[in-house]
């Protein structure tokens, strides 16, 4: 049985072969869906706890953008139903360029990409397009009816709402016009899914969120556990049914 | 003296060019931040057409900071050297002494034509800092300050004011602790309060901050031409920047870019090596990356994570630079040098003593390029260097350096009394 929890990790933290054991563990537990992060020196738009992960990672582990599809590859091999996201900051893939990028991951059976700071429309995000790989937005409750209806017209088939206005980690809220994004997404894409992150650190964040979207998105919560050495305990607590 | 007009018109190209420039530049940065800079865009489209915005922009920068500054020979230094003629533009006279007042004013009224009530910003040296904090107290703006651990350290004094001026400084614990993490730490704030204004301080960043940015700076060298043809009775021959972001040396080349006969040479941090890590030269070492919102040359580590920097100058001290001058160094439009930490000392030490002016070590880096350069030319010719900021705020890092026996003496005697 699989929980509506997307769990995310980033690879190489603690080292390469500790986050394979830990997404392996996320699988045990039944997510929905791995989002598994390039580790990246400056994560522009993630709190202390990503932060630090990346920091390691890079820094002590020196993880290489090919580390991180070996690891990808190894955990494929083993798991080959798994939904796996990759989430990577734009410069990492950028500078190991996009085209070669996303074929890797289509050889992968990967079709999802999140990066946070490329617009889904700009001229990268199209070549990512154009290579096989469909894009998820991150979006927050100030996109704008026009700006979502042009989103719409495109062919992503998963969106990613932040809880609020916030950075990863932070305490959690639900902004009062996510609502409102959902229902103009469910309108014209009914078919698309949704995810809400960005804070989901209990049971009944998780309970209130999967209530109206598809999936629970988890970051923070689970590093910090790893870091603590509870990650075990934790994610029982969450994904418990 | 004939000015010849090229085919290119890179003026016109900067700053309607939507935020591209040729490939660089562009709005890289989280959906949550697209409509506060598709606003900021729009109304910067907007007061570069308006004649009372613009109006009032002039006059807020001569009411507050005395423009126009001065312009200024250095007769004894030129005779030294023995070859063309430097005069130096003080924008070290600003309110606040440095050019990023320019910047600060024309972006704190496009905040309150936009009603926004709270400012964010990032700084390096403290300069951009301490004009934001100046110019928030003056309009009555909140003001949050963001500045890297190793910067709020070294450039303690303009901490001070920014506090005296009601400012709050966030020291940054992130990362290498200098302006690159002080960049991302506004970021942050500003994804969760998408509704504040970024007030940010140089010419990068996501559009429309680099042509903005260069639009509130071209005012000098606007003055530039006006002054060199009265008191040299000609354009300059060569105009000379430092380059951190590029905010003041967009400000000085601006006004010339179509004109071929004045030769651009920017000049960034040579630290103390040509090691990564050592040395914050961007267009001569640096590699094309997408980063902190923009497109254009970073130093990085070869796998597309972001290098550490030094300079001696907290102000030069950045990973990144502007897109324009990205564009314009691959145009060959523009050149770029180096200068190190020693020949900045040095020539903060020069004109001190020959001219009469403490420089900030930012500037200092164009003068020191412009010693090396006017002994290879004639008398003839005309060299302008942008004294960007004055030095007072070194006071602790020069003073290390020329005199560290008298720092300690008065840091026991503050200790003491
Ligand atoms: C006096 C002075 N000059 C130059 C700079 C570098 O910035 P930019 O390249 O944007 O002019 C700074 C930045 O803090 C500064 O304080």
């Amino acid at each position: 049985m699989s929980t509506p929890i997307m769990s995310h990790l980033v690879l190489g933290y603690p080292s390469l072969s500790e986050s394979i054991l830990t997404a392996e563990a996320y699988i045990a537990a039944g997510c929905a869906i791995l989002e598994l992060q390039i580790p990246f020196s400056h994560p522009t738009a993630d709190g202390p706890v990503i932060t630090q992960a990346c920091r390691e990672a890079v820094e002590k582990n020196n993880i290489s953008v090919d580390d991180c599809l070996g690891a990808l590859a190894d955990i494929r091999t083993r798991f080959p139903e798994q939904e796996i996201i990759v989430m990577s900051y734009l410069n990492r893939v950028f500078t190991y360029g996009l085209p070669n990028f996303c074929q890797q991951l289509r050889k992968l059976d990967i079709r999802h990409l999140i990066v946070p700071d490329l617009p889904v429309d700009s001229p990268q995000a199209v070549t990512i397009q154009n290579n096989g790989i469909t894009l998820v937005p991150v979006l927050a409750a100030n996109v704008s009816t026009e700006r979502l209806k042009k989103l719409l017209d495109r062919d992503f088939d998963f969106y990613y709402l932040m809880s609020d206005f916030k950075i990863t980690g932070s305490t959690f809220s639900l902004h009062p016009r996510l609502e409102a994004v959902i229902q103009q997404i469910r309108a014209t894409q009914p078919a698309a899914r949704i995810g809400i992150g960005f804070g989901i650190s209990t049971k009944e964040h998780v309970q209130l969120v999967t209530s109206t979207v598809d999936y629970a998105i988890i970051g923070s919560t689970f590093i910090k556990a790893k870091m603590d050495g509870n990650l075990g305990q934790v994610m029982g607590a969450l994904t418990a049914a | 003296m004939q000015i010849i007009e090229t085919e290119t018109t890179y003026k016109s190209a900067i700053l309607n060019g939507k935020g591209h420039f040729g490939p660089y530049g562009g709005c890289y940065v989280p959906e949550v931040l697209m409509p506060a800079l598709e606003e900021m865009a729009q109304a910067f489209e907007e007061i570069q057409h308006d004649p009372i915005f613009l109006k009032e922009f002039q006059d807020t920068l001569n009411e507050i900071s005395g423009r126009p500054t001065a312009f200024t020979p250095l007769p004894r230094i030129s005779k030294r050297l023995g070859g063309a003629m430097l005069y130096m533009k003080n924008e070290g006279l600003n309110h606040t002494g440095a050019h990023k007042i320019n910047h600060c004013i024309g972006q704190a009224l496009l905040a309150k034509r936009l009603g926004k009530q709270r400012i964010i910003a990032e700084t390096g040296a403290g300069q951009h800092g301490y004009a934001t904090a100046a110019v928030c107290a003056r309009l009555g703006l909140d003001c949050t300050v963001y500045m890297g651990r190793k910067d709020y350290e070294r450039q303690r004094p303009n901490v001070y004011w920014m506090e005296l001026l009601g400012s709050k400084v966030v020291p940054v614990d992130d990362g290498s602790q200098t302006l690159n993490d002080a960049v991302i730490a506004a970021f942050k704030d500003w994804v969760a309060n998408p509704e504040s204004f970024y007030l940010l301080g140089s010419a990068v960043g996501p559009h429309p901050f680099p042509a903005m940015n260069t639009f509130f700076q071209k005012i000098v060298g606007e003055e530039i031409r006006e002054q060199c043809l009265n008191m040299a009775g000609k354009l300059p021959d060569y105009c000379i920047a430092c380059v951190g972001g590029g905010s003041n040396a967009m400000g000085i080349f601006y006004n010339f870019l179509d004109e071929a006969s004045v030769s651009l040479i920017g000049v960034e941090a040579g630290g103390k090596g040509t090691k990564p890590g050592e040395h914050a030269s961007k267009l001569k070492r640096g590699v094309e990356g997408i980063f902190e919102g923009y497109h254009s040359y970073f130093l990085q580590d070869g796998t597309g994570n972001i290098a550490a920097t030094h300079s001696v100058s907290a102000g030069l001290d950045y990973c990144g630079v502007s897109p324009i001058l990205a564009w314009l160094s691959d145009e060959g439009r523009i050149q770029f040098e180096n200068a190190s930490d020693e020949e900045a000392l040095n020539a903060v030490q020069s004109i001190a003593r020959e001219e009469g002016f403490i420089i900030a070590l930012e500037s200092a880096h164009g003068f020191a390029h412009a010693f090396k350069l006017a002994p290879t030319l004639s008398k003839e010719q005309v060299i302008v260097i942008n004294a960007s900021g004055r030095g007072e705020k070194d006071l602790f890092i020069t003073m290390r350096h020329f005199q560290e026996e008298s720092l300690l003496t008065y840091a026991k005697h503050l200790l003491n009394t």
